[in-house]
Formats: structure tokens, sequence, C-alpha cells
């Protein structure tokens, strides 16, 4: 749908991005972590023909982006960018008008209608975007970058700034494009929304660190581990558990945390034995580490690579 | 072509809504049309003294003596007449600064509400993006002129003797109105393209591109000192200058209004 090979930008000296090679799907929803200044902006501007790369190639639908098709491949994506960027002088259609038009839509009205209708802001059609909160500017935002139907739709921070319902709401519209079968690349620093939304994760501090499903970066990283509930204080099984061999145990009143990795033991073999044990156990859950943890972890695997 | 007239509606409607933006030009335009009015009507009126009393006289007869439509007019009308061409030049100054408020408002606006990287997304090209901002500012500048122009020739026919209106209505006028004016204008809006992408702040984008006023001014003092005499020859030969102004600036211009320039060094 989209890829990008060896893409390398540099500003002068500086390397804004290194040899970064991706490929999106179709019906994908792909997100770009990384902290400030490591790329990401950079890579949407490349990936939507907006500059050029210094080395390496940008294709869409198998067509490589360059100075003279970036004009007709642009028609093809998407592009919320981090700021919505709307015309305080214009009205909400009347923005959506203007941008119908740009995108030469064969009838704008009704494209715009369809988008107002499909955001839910038919009632706003009137107002400025200044009289409307930042949630429904970014929802305006979004309208305007998908209202010519692009496949391929690139979100620079769709949810920053925004109060938890609003970060919903466009977090909803996102997963409604997956479903579509759109090809969607979030740009976020936002990883619980990572978590929730994308299927594939790739970390970028300049260069690719990392790249896969949320949960192979996890496994990659962290060892399974198995949380399991307890009516009593969990303290007292420690010494029993750690003669089982087991030496990855955290306890938190009454939470045992094991890894099981490298133990003789399975989950029911673990289970059995503490309720054996006199333990009463109220639930038994694969504890997944939060991806900021998977982040953090890359981010300095990374720098102490370097 | 469409996404341009796209663009330049968009331009419209935002000047439209803005009205205080051609304020400036406003007060301009009545300089522009009092100024001379004032010279050649309300003071000798105020006063009881008669122009043809004055030895300019002479002057205003050889500056018209190629015009037939001077020997018609009373001695009193040559000279009014005389003096509203002379005034001319000053008519320059309202494309001039309408462009320059119009365009840098324009671009600043839209670096200040980050616009741009949006508008840069769509399929336009930067070469489209440009034309539209330049004629969505040449557009009204070039109206404003227009009705400046008309406005100062109705109070000229109501105002002065008869026949100074048509006097003045001659290839000359029109070569400042229409030849001299839009070509002041674009170098003054290509300025502000200029200017606009190295500040912030409007004001001080006008402040900057303000400057393109002063060979205008200059030019009419070396008028008023007899350095030179508005004739075709002479507005053929400031249209030739400002073509080559002109081309530069576009030159400059273009470089400046770069898609990769506007996201990456525009600050």
């Amino acid at each position: 749908m989209i890829s990008a090979s060896h893409l390398t930008r540099r500003f002068g000296t500086r390397v804004a991005l290194d040899d970064l090679s991706i490929e999106l799907k179709s019906g994908e929803i792909f997100a770009l972590l990384g902290p400030n200044g490591a790329g990401k902006t950079t890579t949407l501007r490349l990936l939507a023909g907006l500059i050029a790369p210094t080395s390496g190639s940008v294709q869409v639908n198998g067509e490589a982006m360059t100075a003279a098709s970036a004009s007709k491949l642009r028609a093809r994506i998407g592009f919320l960018t981090e700021a919505p960027g709307l015309w305080d002088s214009l009205t909400v259609r009347e923005n959506l008008e203007i941008y119908a038009r740009l995108y030469e839509l064969a009838a704008p009205r009704r494209a715009v209608d369809e988008a107002l209708a499909l955001f839910d802001i038919r009632d706003r059609a009137r107002d400025r975007p200044s009289e409307l909160s930042k949630g429904l500017r970014q929802r305006v935002a979004l309208a305007r970058s998908l209202l010519h139907k692009p496949r391929i739709v690139l979100l620079d921070e769709p949810t920053a700034g925004l109060d938890p319902e609003s970060a919903r709401e466009v977090r909803e519209l996102v997963l409604g494009l997956r479903g579509e079968g759109r090809t969607v690349l979030l740009c976020t620093h936002n990883l619980d929304e990572v978590d929730r939304v994308a299927d594939r994760v790739a970390v970028l501090r300049t260069r690719l660190i990392a790249a896969g499903t949320p949960q192979a970066l996890r496994e990659r990283l962290f060892a399974p581990r198995i949380l399991i509930r307890l009516r009593q204080e969990a303290s007292r099984f420690e010494a029993s558990l750690r003669g089982t061999g087991i030496t990855d145990i955290t306890i938190d009143q009454r939470q045992i945390s094991v890894a099981l990795n490298g133990t003789p033991l399975s989950t029911p073999d673990l289970v059995r034995q503490l309720v054996q044990w006199g333990a009463e156990i109220e639930a038994v859950v694969p504890e997944e580490p939060p991806l900021e943890d998977v982040y953090v972890r890359l981010l300095h695997s990374e720098g102490a690579g370097q | 072509m469409s996404r341009m007239t796209a663009l330049i509606g968009k331009e419209l409607v935002d000047q439209r809504r803005n009205p205080m933006l051609f304020m400036p030009v406003v007060i301009v335009a009545l300089v522009a049309i009092m100024l001379p009015l004032m010279v050649a009507i309300i003071i000798p009126r105020l006063t009881d003294e008669k122009l043809s009393d004055s030895s300019d006289i002479e002057v205003a007869f050889e500056m018209y003596r190629d015009q037939p439509a001077l020997l018609t007019l009373d001695p009193e009308g040559a000279i009014q007449a005389f003096i509203f061409q002379y005034f001319l030049l000053i008519f320059m100054l309202v494309p001039v600064t309408c462009a320059m408020s119009v365009a840098a408002n324009s671009i600043v606006g839209e670096k200040q509400s980050r616009a741009l990287e949006p508008l840069l997304a769509t399929p336009i090209t930067t070469m489209e993006l440009l034309g539209a901002k330049v004629l969505g500012s040449l557009l009204p500048s070039i109206g404003m002129s227009v009705a400046c122009m008309a406005f100062y020739l109705l109070l000229v026919l109501l105002l002065a003797q008869p026949g100074v209106a048509w006097a003045i209505l001659g290839p000359r006028s029109l070569g400042v109105v229409f030849l001299l004016g839009p070509l002041a204008a674009l170098a003054a809006l290509q300025l502000a393209v200029c200017v606009s992408s190295r500040v912030n702040d409007a004001r001080t984008a006008q402040q900057l591109g303000v400057t393109v006023i002063l060979p205008i001014v200059g030019l009419f003092i070396s008028q008023l000192m007899g350095a030179f005499k508005l004739t075709g020859p002479v507005i053929l030969a400031i249209a030739g200058g400002l073509v080559i102004v002109n081309a530069a600036l576009m030159a400059l211009a273009v470089r400046l209004f770069d898609r990769e320039t506007i996201l990456t060094r525009w600050k």
C-alpha cells in the first residue's frame, strides 16, 4: 500500500531520519513511536510527498513518489497534520468545501455534506473553527483529511491535547478507518492509545529501533509473566514458590507476579501447588508489561548500544 | 487551474470578512484623491485666487501641447488638468498598499494558524499556491485602484472645470492605473511573500514591505522638482524597470515559496 525503502533525510548536517524501511498493509493501523526529534513528523512528510528524501524512496501502491508524481500521489493520501490548521475566517463548511475543490472532487458539496454527517459536525457547519472546542476542531481537521476518501491516512498526533472523551472519539474514528480497509500510519506519544488501536508498532530514534506487533515486542523484551490474585496475604507463599525453582517473583500485598520461563512449571502446575499450600485464588491472568515499559526499554537498549 | 481558483476564492472570502485589512488602503486612497483636489480646487476657492494667474500655466500648456483635449480647455481648466495628472503617480500607492497589506496578512496569517502544511498536503503544486496567493492579492489591489480612479474622475467631473475629467482620461492616466499600478502592486506583493517568509507578524511584514513606496514617492518628488514629465515614454520606461524588478522578486519568491522551504525553514 505504502512503503519506504532506506529512507534518509538530512537537513544540512543534521540527520533527521536514517535508513528507514517500512511497509504498511491495507487495513492496518501502524503506530510510529519515538521521542521528540526522532524523525516521526519527517517520516510522515516524506511519506506524504511534502518533502523529498535525501536518499531512499517512497512507493504508493507500487508507484514511486517523485517530484513529478507527488501531486498525483498526494491525492491518494490523507494527512492530518499536528496542528488542525483550519482557516478561522471561514466556516467549517467553507473550510471543507475549499479542500474538496483542492482535491478536485466531482461533487464537492455532496462530499462535504457526507463528511459533516460522518463526523457528526453538521450542526456546527456554519461555525468558525475558532468557535469550536479543540476536540471538534480536530474532528473537522480529520474530516478534511478524509474528504477525498484516501486509502492511506497519515495521522500526526491526532489526540494530542484532547480531553479523554474527545480523544476516545478520535480513536474510534481511527478504528473505523481500519474497518474500512484503509491503511493508517499513526504518530503519537500516547502509548496507551497505541496499545488500544495499533496492529503494528515501530520505535524510531532517527533510525528504526524495532518494529512488530505490540505483543511481539513485549515477548521480545520481557519474559511472559503470570499474575495471581489471592484472598490472603501473598508473602506467606513466597518461600514455597522459590523452593520450586522460580526465581523471578514479585509480591504485592495479595498479588503474586511470577515469570515461569526457565522453570519446569506450567501455569496449571503453579495454580495446583498454590491451592495445595492453602492459597485461595481469586484470579489468574497473564501479565503484560505496559507498552510504555517496552518503549522505554527499547530506547534504553538503543542508547546503550550506541 | 481549478485548484488555484478554489484558493483565490478562499482569499477573497477571507478579505471580505476582514475589512479592516483595507483600512491603510482607504487612508492612502483618500490622501491620493484629496491632495490634488485640495491643490487644484479647494484651496483656490478658499483663497479666491485663480490657478491660471500662476506662472505654472506655461508649464501646464507645455506638458499638454501634445494633447488635443487640452486645447479646448480654458486656462483655469488647463492648469487643473495639469495638477490632476501630476498627482496621478500618487495613485500607484493604492494598489501597492493594498497588495502589501493583503499578501502579508494572507501568508503570515496562514503561517500563524499553521494552515500551510495541510494545504501543501493536497495535490496543489507550489506554483499553483504561489499563483493563488499572488492573484488573490493582486485582483483586489487592481480593483481598489480602478475604484479609486473612478471615484477620482467622478470628483474631478463634478468639481473641476468642464472638460478637465475628459482631458486627464488619456493614455497617461490609463498607463499609470492599468500598467504601472498593477506592476508596482505585483512587486509589492512579491516583496510581501519574501518578507513574510521571514517574519511571524503581518504588521512587521507590512512595515518592511512599505519600503516599496519609497521609489514611488521619489518619482513623485522628482516629477514635482521638474526632473521629468510623466509622458508616455517615461511611463513605459518605469514599466520596464518594474518588469525587471518583478522578475528578480519572482525568482526570489519562487525560491522562498518552495514546499520544502515552507515546511522546514519558515519560522
